[in-house]
């Protein structure tokens, strides 16, 4: 099976099958262009990703390798976030810091499955929260005035439940 | 790079600042390196991504979170789909005043699907979503609370790209008076809904109206592909030879629970409507002698739903020998469905092509010859059900269920109370192992029938493994629903199981138009 090279941003290099690398577009559509083959000592440069995060995105790749490409956006009206797979929310048990990176790193590679599962994640972190809650959680400064924050509450108030 | 510029004092500032983002080890506390990535560093794309799987209620809530938050939650890409009625989980949308604003703040050029509710159907909705909406392809009206409709007068515009239409009647309320004004603007309709109040339990003195005039709708939709007609009880058989009479390029009808319906224009609509695959009469009162004058042999029909009608052996005999091709049946709930039925059809139709077969509550058929028929053809199917039927026991399923490698969906088990147990960790044992792709399942015997022994633990893991794309596993309520539930729940697969009461399956996800005949 052929094997690619990936540097990471602190200079570490990861030998993975191509199969899995591909889990990433840009990854892939890079390696394409470039018509890398097996005799080719390049190496393909990850300047924006770290070796802790490109490690946990491998090990994430390797699992999802042979899955079937995710189904396109449709419109659907409310998309669910309860199916996430047992082995993906394990693999989600980590700190916040460590999942942001994963969300940047899978927003980088282009990793549609990747970035899905983590987006899913921090939305049901954000569910079922008031406003201060969710600034808590995400360590989030609250930038309003008070008198911006009146506003806010008459523009959304509409949808307040009767 | 950045980190070693800052000094250390800002290093221990910025520690304290982030003690939400340690995480907790067995072994004590320790500090994530990295810390210092905030939800804040995500870029604009990603926080519209993750805000796409919240609700509409919910987007409102962040929107008050802070500036960059209010700003990702009003883009237009949120609000492609809006649903406006509370009581189906929409939102509550207090006054037209708020509505316009947000039609033209908010929803814009993004919007594409709308549900409305009774009160807020005016001209002047319509007028701001004419104008402020060019993409708007879907709408659902809903009229059914209607004691008077607005007036609509003065309605001058209306959306001209709308490609599904969904009207949910009144049985009183005559929409004449908005439907004519808006019959210039709907000639690209594609998909028709037309629901009506249908109830289980009907009065029989009420009086009946035709509270929408189908023969002059179906001259403004000349290219309507899909047309649902629910419940509705004053359509009968005139209805349909109108459609078929202007809408050439018909594929699906469904007049599902409009019990006026004979069949009488049925061979017409076949004549007319060359294109015709799917049909769908659950519920109607069909008349044998009119089904058989249909030209079977020369229709494209590969889709039908005779559920529940009165139609003799003869006439399903003469059907399912001259329908060249038929993939989807649906058939229960008729007497005249026998052992012969099911003979001729293998003898002299054509079975193979069968991809999906709802039996049920066929009393009339027995054990042998569903056996029969299902060694035969069981492997090609997507999708079966033998419900209602207590003579079909854990025993015909056991032997059956080992062809039905390609099956999607299932559906067995009767409410009656019965004789004999179900010996429910064989059969759970014998579904994982034949039934790789199996997606939904629904066993709706009572609880006091289910035996299950301490290994029942053991077959539910084993359906669990081997069936993952099992997403609906439908079960009556009692002991055992606990114990899959509790064994599912470990597994994080939350809502994979569910009761008889809140949740039921059907074949129907099979069909071609599925996705168009939604509606609600």
């Amino acid at each position: 099976m052929p094997k690619i090279r990936l540097q990471s941003c602190d200079n570490d290099i990861f030998e993975v099958d191509y199969d899995v690398a591909k889990c990433s577009t840009t990854i892939k559509t890079m390696v394409d262009d470039l018509g890398l083959d097996d005799n080719d000592d390049e190496i393909v440069p990850l300047p924006n990703v770290n070796s802790a995060i490109l490690r946990k995105v491998i090990q994430w790749a390797t699992q999802h390798k042979d899955d079937p490409p995710p189904p396109e956006d449709e419109d659907n009206r409310e998309k669910r976030t309860d199916d996430i797979s047992s082995w993906d929310s394990d693999f989600l048990k980590v700190d916040q810091g460590t999942l942001f990176e994963l969300i940047l790193a899978a927003n980088y590679l282009d990793i549609k499955g990747l970035l899905d599962v983590t987006c899913k994640t921090v939305a049901n972190m954000i569910k079922g929260k008031t406003p201060e809650e969710i600034r808590k959680t995400f360590n989030i400064k609250n930038d309003f005035t008070t008198e911006e924050e009146e506003q806010i509450r008459r523009e959304n108030e509409w949808c307040e439940d009767k | 790079m950045l980190l070693h510029k800052i000094s250390s004092s800002q290093v221990w500032g910025q520690i304290a600042l982030e003690a939400s983002q340690v995480y907790i080890d067995d072994g004590g506390v320790a500090r994530s390196p990295f810390a210092n990535t905030n939800i804040e560093k995500l870029p604009d794309k990603v926080l519209l991504n993750i805000f796409s799987y919240l609700s509409h209620r919910q987007i409102c809530q962040i929107a008050r979170v802070c500036k960059r938050w209010r700003l990702i939650a009003y883009d237009t890409r949120l609000w492609k789909c809006v649903s406006l009625r509370p009581e189906v989980s929409g939102l509550h949308v207090g006054s037209l005043e708020s509505l316009l604003a947000l039609i033209s703040i908010r929803f814009g050029p993004s919007l594409t699907y709308i549900e409305l509710p009774i009160e807020l159907i005016t001209h002047t909705v319509l007028h701001e979503l004419a104008n402020k909406c060019p993409n708007l392809t879907h709408m659902l009206l809903d009229f059914s609370t209607a004691m008077q409709l607005h007036d609509f007068n003065e309605m001058q515009a209306f959306p001209t790209k709308l490609k599904y239409l969904c009207i949910c009647l009144s049985e009183v309320i005559f929409m004449e008076g908005f439907m004519r004004k808006i019959y210039n603007f709907i000639n690209g309709l594609e998909i028709l809904h037309l629901i009506g109040t249908y109830e289980k339990v009907e009065e029989e003195e009420e009086e009946i109206y035709e509270v929408i005039n189908v023969h002059k709708l179906k001259s403004a939709t000349p290219n309507l592909r899909v047309i649902n007609l629910y419940g509705i009880n004053f359509v009968d058989d005139s209805h349909i030879d109108a459609f078929s009479s202007n809408c050439i390029q018909l594929e699906c009808l469904a007049v599902n629970y409009c019990s006026k319906v004979t069949g009488s224009t049925l061979k017409t609509l076949f004549q007319r409507s060359k294109r015709l695959k799917c049909l769908l009469m659950n519920q109607t009162s069909l008349v044998s002698d009119y089904v058989m004058q249909v030209e079977w042999e020369k229709s494209s029909v590969q889709e039908l739903d005779i559920t529940a009608t009165d139609l003799s052996t003869e006439c399903l005999v003469d059907m399912l020998t001259r329908i060249p091709g038929l993939k989807f049946l649906s058939a229960g709930q008729i007497n005249g469905f026998n052992d012969s039925v099911l003979k001729a059809f293998v003898e002299m139709g054509n079975p193979r092509t069968l991809i999906a077969l709802d039996l049920d509550s066929s009393d009339n058929l027995t054990d042998e010859a569903l056996h029969k028929f299902l060694s035969r053809y069981g492997h090609q199917l997507l999708g079966l059900s033998l419900s209602g039927m207590p003579h079909i026991t854990d025993q015909l399923w056991q032997s059956i269920l080992p062809v039905l490698n390609n099956v999607k969906i299932v559906i067995m088990g009767t409410h009656e109370r019965l004789g004999v147990n179900i010996h429910v960790d064989q059969l759970i044992d014998c579904i994982a192992n034949s039934c790789p792709n199996l997606e939904r399942i629904e066993l709706r015997w009572d609880p006091e029938n289910l035996r299950f022994s301490d290994k029942s633990q053991k077959a539910i893991d084993v359906l669990r493994v081997k069936c993952l794309k099992l997403h609906c596993l439908i079960l009556s309520d009692g002991r055992y629903y606990e114990i899959v539930k509790a064994n599912f729940e470990r597994a994080d697969r939350l809502t994979v199981v569910r009761t008889t009461t809140c949740c039921r399956c059907s074949n129907y996800y099979l069909l071609t138009n599925y996705k168009d005949l939604i509606f609600n």
